[in-house]
């Protein structure tokens, strides 16, 4: 359990940055930095958090802001999937607590390092979990503590900063040129949605959904092409 | 803290942790069905929706900023990069032409 919670520092540390960036947005749109640490330690999962209190923030339906935010944790039904091998030996109450901590970073570094020595498992996976929710917990909520107490920061451009921390999310997950025709025509078609004046919550899940066809179609004809 | 703070982090909690645990216990099942690419594919349109939404509408500086974030994004693919530099970008382009 120490040797993942060693290795999992250097990634902790930009975590931190990162938690503690949220947190501060989080308490400018009115959250307390006691509800920023419980929703850190209960939902453990960044991208999800950030997406849910920003459509919650704008004004957003409630159920929008949940599924939004939910949508994006679909990705970890293939990581806790790639687990259960890893996992099964454990009693439940103790498999339950690991896939809670279990995040990107400390997922992807296990997996790495069990790929070069197979005697790295549970141990190492909750090991490197452990310090990354007590890490991620902690930042957000410090992070909203120096949020509440700064003065309003619109002037600095902090309008812009859940909209900047989407686009790198979607650098992130950019699929590739092959697979980018799915994506322009969820970007377009939420776009025209949303400036025709459709609230923001259904423009995107509209786009989601033209995305969703267009990719469908496309795999249909590359079947049928094949 | 409001209702709607409360249920938005409990329903959120809820939401995330049926995720994993559907993943350890049928994500295998899941992953073999015929729909299983939309899991994949959702996230990132999800997203994109979300900067295409936060863009509807807006004028020629939140777009200049947003120009400059996925410059940022593509050329760094640093969270707080991009954040920094978008913000700021916005900021001053606001001030220079208030």
């Amino acid at each position: 359990m120490k040797h993942g919670a060693l290795a999992i520092l250097p990634l902790a540390a930009g975590a931190a940055l990162y938690g503690f960036a949220f947190g501060l947005l989080a308490a400018q749109v009115g959250f307390p930095w006691w509800g920023i640490g419980l929703m850190s330690a209960s939902v453990h999962a960044g991208s999800s958090q950030i997406v849910a209190v920003e459509q919650f923030a704008g004004g957003g339906a409630l159920i929008g802001a949940v599924l939004a935010g939910a949508a994006l944790n679909l990705r970890y039904i293939g990581i806790a999937a790639s687990l259960s091998g890893l996992l099964s030996h454990l009693p439940l109450p103790k498999k339950l607590l690991a896939i809670h901590m279990t995040g990107d970073e400390n997922w992807a570094l296990t997996m790495s390092q069990r790929a070069q020595n197979p005697a790295i498992g549970a141990d190492f996976l909750i090991g490197s979990g452990l310090v990354m929710i007590l890490v991620w917990t902690t930042s957000t909520t410090l992070g909203a503590l120096v949020g509440a107490v700064l003065p309003n920061l619109e002037a600095l451009g902090l309008g812009f900063a859940f909209t900047a921390a989407f686009i790198a999310m979607a650098r992130s997950l950019w699929p590739g040129l092959s697979k980018g025709a799915p994506w322009a025509a969820a970007f377009a078609s939420s776009l025209m949605a949303g400036s025709f004046g459709l609230p923001q919550a259904y423009a995107i899940v509209f786009g989601a959904v033209i995305g969703l066809a267009v990719s469908y179609v496309m795999r249909k004809t590359r079947r049928a092409l094949a | 803290m409001s209702v709607e703070h409360w249920v938005l982090i409990v329903a959120l909690a809820l939401a995330a942790f049926s995720i994993r645990v559907l993943g350890l216990f049928a994500g295998d099942r899941i992953r073999a069905s015929r729909h299983a690419w939309m899991l994949d594919e959702l996230p990132g349109l999800i997203v994109v929706s979300l900067v295409a939404s936060a863009l509807a509408g807006q004028n020629w500086l939140v777009w200049s900023a947003a120009t400059v974030a996925l410059a940022t994004a593509l050329v760094s693919n640093h969270v707080i990069l991009t954040m920094v530099l978008g913000m700021a970008s916005f900021a001053a382009l606001s001030w220079f032409f208030s």
